[in-house]
């Protein structure tokens, strides 16, 4: 298939609306591929305007007697607005977007054509290996090694290809171990405490299913955890749903750790909301901010509605649970709830913020991300694939990773000090994991990015971020390293709706607060 | 926590101006000893729980309701009654009004370096307005108080009004008080005048002195055709106003005048909606329908209408459209709320540290405001109906404004949290009484100290770094519930759980880098003049300061 027989119509005259914000845009419009471009003509001063089609989530069409308006609303968030000259090229124009910006092959997607200057293929994909984090992890201590028992993918298609495990437990045990996991997906160290000499592990859900099955090599593989930790050191489950949900989940084969089975490890359960009821917290959120009829009267209450500061706050608590479990008892943490790939990885990322003041500087967080949520197997493809706005019925969608960047803000408005990159990298993270001109966010998991080529054949976010020119905005002027750890307030009294994420909708924005003086 | 609890052997030592509790904390194993500070002046009501025959740990003490939205409770060994005494010596001095003892302002012998009642000269104020000019005079009509014995000695009224026309208005407008200018613009001469509402009543009387008056007002700048009228209060309140004999201006009677209402409540509405306020957030918080719970005390959406009125009185009178004239029903709460509010958008002088100072002493204190029954210094009848928290309203208006407008406000948080701090704490005489004549009589700027000498001598403290000086930009803030938000760091600043870090970070940090850059500036300068001194040594001619002094510009 061939994109141009997907473009009926190629060019129009056209005006662009781009809120209330910014001047309107008239030119020519062109459809490529990719892109959505608005060219203003040789005499205008603007520059050519430029829109990822991949971005749009949801496109919505009218006619009138000689040309049409198509309304685009971003995954972003960003509403656009084009007039068309002519019926037909609109009707044409509309259709076309509506089919380039759902394809699905990953392979033909922008990032494996953007060529950009100054950047060099294959660059800042070393940056973040496994093996770079298990050399830290080394130099305090000796209990952990690297394994690569899933070089092939085979034990676990989610996981990377090396995996930091207990140095006791030999790789046919994992694999033994990665066949009682949901997915594969065994115990691995997500983070190691120097300080207080504990870890914070996660995996899957075991499968006991209804007869509560065991198996030896998970329990040794529990056991080695706790014996590589400090002397003494007991553990604790938090496991991501309800008990109620984990013990159903036994019925699909599903369910927890038995208690006898597991020595020295305690479960919590710290029910966390996941899958489609996010979506649609999120959705309502959207919904709420961009109503231009709401009545004002009420918006505390349809905030509160919509739930997703409820969530923000469930997050933040749950992480700081397992972060205090480790710094202040000093026991080992193991995260999971069903699959392991979400609201797990969300307590792991953001418990090492708390925790690690290496994950709060600009390079640190980048590998955070990389590793606790692409190298760890977060299905951003299928989670990002729509945003708030796409009448599509959702299937796997979900703002997971939105929420995470939501309380990792969270975090920086209470500790404005402490992070070493501001708003700016959160917003730019938001945006390129929906849709993105780099490879970073494609695909599934290591796997599939594998059978891509995605490192070789696209270009790194962090490249791309990692330029002075880009540094400049994504920095926090304000930091200053601190190398306690940082408790967040999570009572909602102390949360507050990250307005820049969704400021494009709050309209009425006193836009001239922060303007420099004239 | 301050619910304290549990606390035994517990040694109060009281002065007349503070409780100070000095005592060993007996929650969990901490050693650390807590320094409770509550002036007296802020105990609304003191009462005791418990009985000789109460059983169990706690249940026998004092209770101490706080006005700045705290409780105290004392747990106390019921042996020795030990509590009578310190039952008796607290109600004495947090409640001197009823025990004919002088509130502890007139006791306070503390020195500052700066005098803060120097800060407010309503003629050097009023000459910094450009007045008096062709069309506005300066009166002493007032000098004894007798025209109106709740305003200020001095008054700015029209030029071509006389004495005995100011006479003849102040019979038709509440309390005496008759619409005098508080502001005027520096360049189009449109002008905020307040005062009350005209005594209209069931017959809907008139009175061609005040009709008059009004339009002789709105003749001050020739081109415009109408006056606006601002009446802060919700039509039907307005309405209802009349059988008491007030009432608001009507049309056929003010032709020329155009009467819009704001709709913002009474004192009742603000005193039960702040109440419910405290309800949610102390002792603990409600947790699980929080920004219901916010929506449904409606304290924002007070604030809001407050905003909101206050912004349509700054842009009538900054786009030239027309003078405003505002009232409520007395003129010195809601009225004080808008005039103050709508000054602090339109001028910047006001939004220095001295700007705001003269600011509240103005269209607060010399207009009569009714701190002293609104806030009930030293009394002991908590359950006035004349208290309500109408400068706090106001104060958390200005907080709101400097959220949506980091750079525009000389001041910082704390100063705001100062001032409400010793809106009840009796240690100055800045907020103590209802009227100029009042505290003209109690010879309060003799006897007491001032809130600003405190202030004032000690600026740094209260500075914002991120302060940029600014000539005439009018603010115009976001009056929505999307962007308003509820001042935690005032109403739940008791709760351990919600404190944020003090002193604010950013602020420190900034301060920090501003100094830091002071310093580079000046070893800049020192390398330079090195620099050209070593130059002009082989020369002879003198090298002057270097004309090359690159301008230095640090953008943080």
């Amino acid at each position: 298939m061939e994109f141009s027989d997907l473009i009926r119509t190629g060019r129009a005259q056209a005006k662009l609306l781009r809120g209330p914000e910014a001047p309107p845009l008239r030119g020519t419009l062109c459809l490529t591929g990719h892109h959505l471009l608005l060219s203003p003509g040789p005499q205008a001063t603007s520059e050519l305007w430029l829109l990822l089609l991949r971005s749009v989530d949801s496109i919505e069409k009218r006619v009138a007697s000689d040309s049409g308006t198509i309304t685009l609303r971003c995954k972003d968030l960003r509403v656009l607005q084009l007039e068309i000259e002519g019926v037909e090229a609109s009707l044409d124009i509309a259709r076309s977007i509506e089919a380039l910006s759902s394809l699905e092959s990953v392979i033909t997607s922008f990032p494996f054509f953007y060529r950009p200057k100054g950047l060099r293929l294959g660059d800042a994909w070393h940056f973040h290996p496994p093996e770079r984090y298990y050399k830290r992890v080394a130099r305090e201590t000796n209990a952990w090694r690297l394994s690569e028992v899933n070089e092939d993918f085979s034990v676990c298609p989610s996981y990377p290809r090396a995996v930091i495990v207990p140095r006791s437990v030999d790789d046919g045990a994992l694999a033994r171990s990665a066949r009682f996991r949901q997915g594969g997906r065994f115990p691995v160290l997500s983070y190691h405490h120097a300080p207080s000499g504990t870890v914070l592990v996660r995996s899957s859900q075991p499968l006991t299913g209804p007869q509560k099955r065991r198996c030896a090599e998970d329990e040794e593989l529990l056991r080695a955890v706790l014996a590589g930790a400090r002397p003494g050191a007991r553990g604790f489950i938090v496991d991501t749903r309800s008990s109620q949900a984990a013990k159903q989940a036994r019925m699909t084969g599903g369910g927890t750790e038995a208690k006898t089975a597991y020595p020295g490890w305690k479960r919590l359960h710290r029910p966390l909301e996941r899958g489609q009821p996010l979506q649609e917290s999120f959705v309502r959120l959207v919904e709420a901010c961009g109503d231009p009829q709401q009545s004002t009267d009420s918006w505390l209450c349809r905030l509160e509605g919509c739930c997703w500061l409820a969530h923000v706050k469930e997050a933040l608590s749950t992480a700081c649970l397992a972060a205090q479990g480790m710094e202040r008892e000093g026991a080992c943490i193991l995260v999971h709830g069903a699959e392991g790939t979400d609201s797990t990885l969300l307590v792991t990322s953001l418990a090492q913020l708390i925790l690690d003041p290496l994950s709060r500087t600009m390079a640190g967080f980048q590998e955070l991300v990389e590793r606790e949520w692409i190298q760890a197997g977060h299905p951003f493809q299928l989670r990002c694939a729509h945003s708030a706005f796409s009448h599509a019925r959702p299937k796997h969608e979900a703002p997971t990773f939105l929420l995470f960047l939501d309380c990792v803000w969270q975090l920086g408005r209470q500790f404005p000090l402490s992070l070493e990159f501001g708003e700016g990298l959160l917003l730019a993270l938001f945006e390129h994991a929906y849709a993105s001109p780099f490879g970073t966010f494609l695909c599934n998991s290591e796997k599939e990015r594998c059978l891509c080529e995605v490192r070789t054949r696209t270009h790194s976010l962090w490249s791309g971020l990692n330029q002075p020119k880009e540094q400049r905005k994504l920095r926090n002027p304000l930091y200053a390293p601190n190398p306690l750890a940082i408790w967040p307030s999570v009572e909602l009294q102390s949360l507050r709706l990250w307005q820049a994420s969704l400021s494009v909708l709050l309209l009425l924005r006193p836009i001239s607060a922060l303007d420099p003086p004239t | 926590m301050s619910l304290l609890r549990g606390l035994l052997g517990m040694e109060l030592i009281e002065t007349s101006v503070r409780l100070f509790l000095d005592f060993q904390e007996k929650l969990a194993s901490l050693d650390s000893a807590l320094i409770l500070d509550v002036p007296l002046g802020v105990i609304s009501r003191i009462e005791k729980m418990g009985g000789a025959t109460s059983r169990g740990e706690n249940s026998y003490g004092l209770d101490i309701t706080c006005k700045d939205m705290r409780n105290l409770r004392f747990a106390l060994k019921q042996e020795g009654h030990s509590r009578r005494d310190m039952f008796d010596i607290l109600t004495r001095y947090a409640f001197p009004l009823a025990h004919s003892l002088p509130i502890f302002a007139f006791l306070n012998e503390e020195k500052f370096n700066v005098d803060g009642w120097t800060v407010y000269n309503p003629v050097e104020e009023y000459r910094r307005q450009g007045l008096p000019n062709h069309h506005w005079r300066i009166t002493f009509i007032n000098k004894c108080y007798e025209l109106c014995d709740t305003y200020p000695a001095l008054l700015v009224v029209p030029y071509r009004a006389s004495d005995d026309d100011l006479r003849r208005v102040a019979t038709f407008r509440s309390r005496n008080r008759i619409p005098v200018l508080s502001w005027i613009h520096p360049e189009n001469k449109t002008v905020i005048v307040r005062c009350s509402q005209p005594l209209v009543g069931m017959s809907g009387k008139r009175n061609k002195d005040d009709e008059k008056y009004l339009d002789v007002i709105r003749e001050t700048n020739r081109q415009i055709s109408k006056l606006t009228i601002y009446d802060a209060r919700p039509n039907v309140n307005a309405v209802a106003n009349k059988a008491t004999g007030g009432g608001y201006e009507s049309d056929d009677a003010y032709h020329n005048a155009e009467l819009f209402f704001l709709d913002i409540h009474n004192i009742h509405v603000m005193r039960e909606s702040l109440k419910k306020v405290k309800d949610i957030v102390y002792p603990n918080v409600e947790e699980s329908h929080w920004l219901s719970s916010l929506e449904s005390t409606h304290w924002l959406e007070h604030i809001k209408l407050v905003l909101t009125g206050a912004i349509q009185v700054a842009d009538k009178v900054s786009s030239g459209k027309s003078s405003v004239l505002v009232h409520c029903s007395d003129g010195w709460d809601r009225t004080a709320q808008l005039t103050s509010l709508a000054m602090l958008m339109l001028d910047s002088f006001y939004r220095s540290i001295e700007g705001f100072e003269i600011l509240v002493q103005k269209e607060w204190i010399s207009f009569g405001h009714k701190f002293a029954s609104r806030i009930g210094h030293g009394d002991k009848n908590h359950a006035d109906a004349d208290r309500s928290p109408i400068f706090l309203q106001f104060i958390d208006c200005v907080w709101q404004m400097s959220k949506q407008f980091p750079t525009a406000f000389e001041f910082n948080e704390r100063f705001l949290i100062t001032i409400l701090d010793h809106l009840y704490s009796c240690r100055f005489g800045t907020f103590l009484y209802n009227c100029e004549s009042a505290r003209e009589r109690q010879k309060v700027t003799e006897r007491t100290v001032s809130l600003w000498s405190l202030i004032n001598s000690n600026k740094d403290k209260f500075k914002n770094p991120f302060y940029t000086k600014e000539i005439n930009r009018v603010l115009y803030p976001v009056a929505s519930m999307r962007h308003l938000e509820l001042w935690v760091n005032y109403y739940i600043r008791w709760n351990p759980r919600i404190k944020q870090q003090q002193p604010n970070p950013v602020e420190q940090r900034y301060v920090e880098l501003l100094a830091l850059r002071d310093e580079y500036i000046q070893r800049l300068e020192e390398l330079q003049l090195a620099g050209s001194a070593k130059l002009a040594e082989p020369s002879t001619s003198p090298a002057g300061p270097s004309p090359m002094m690159p301008h230095v510009h640090t953008h943080f």
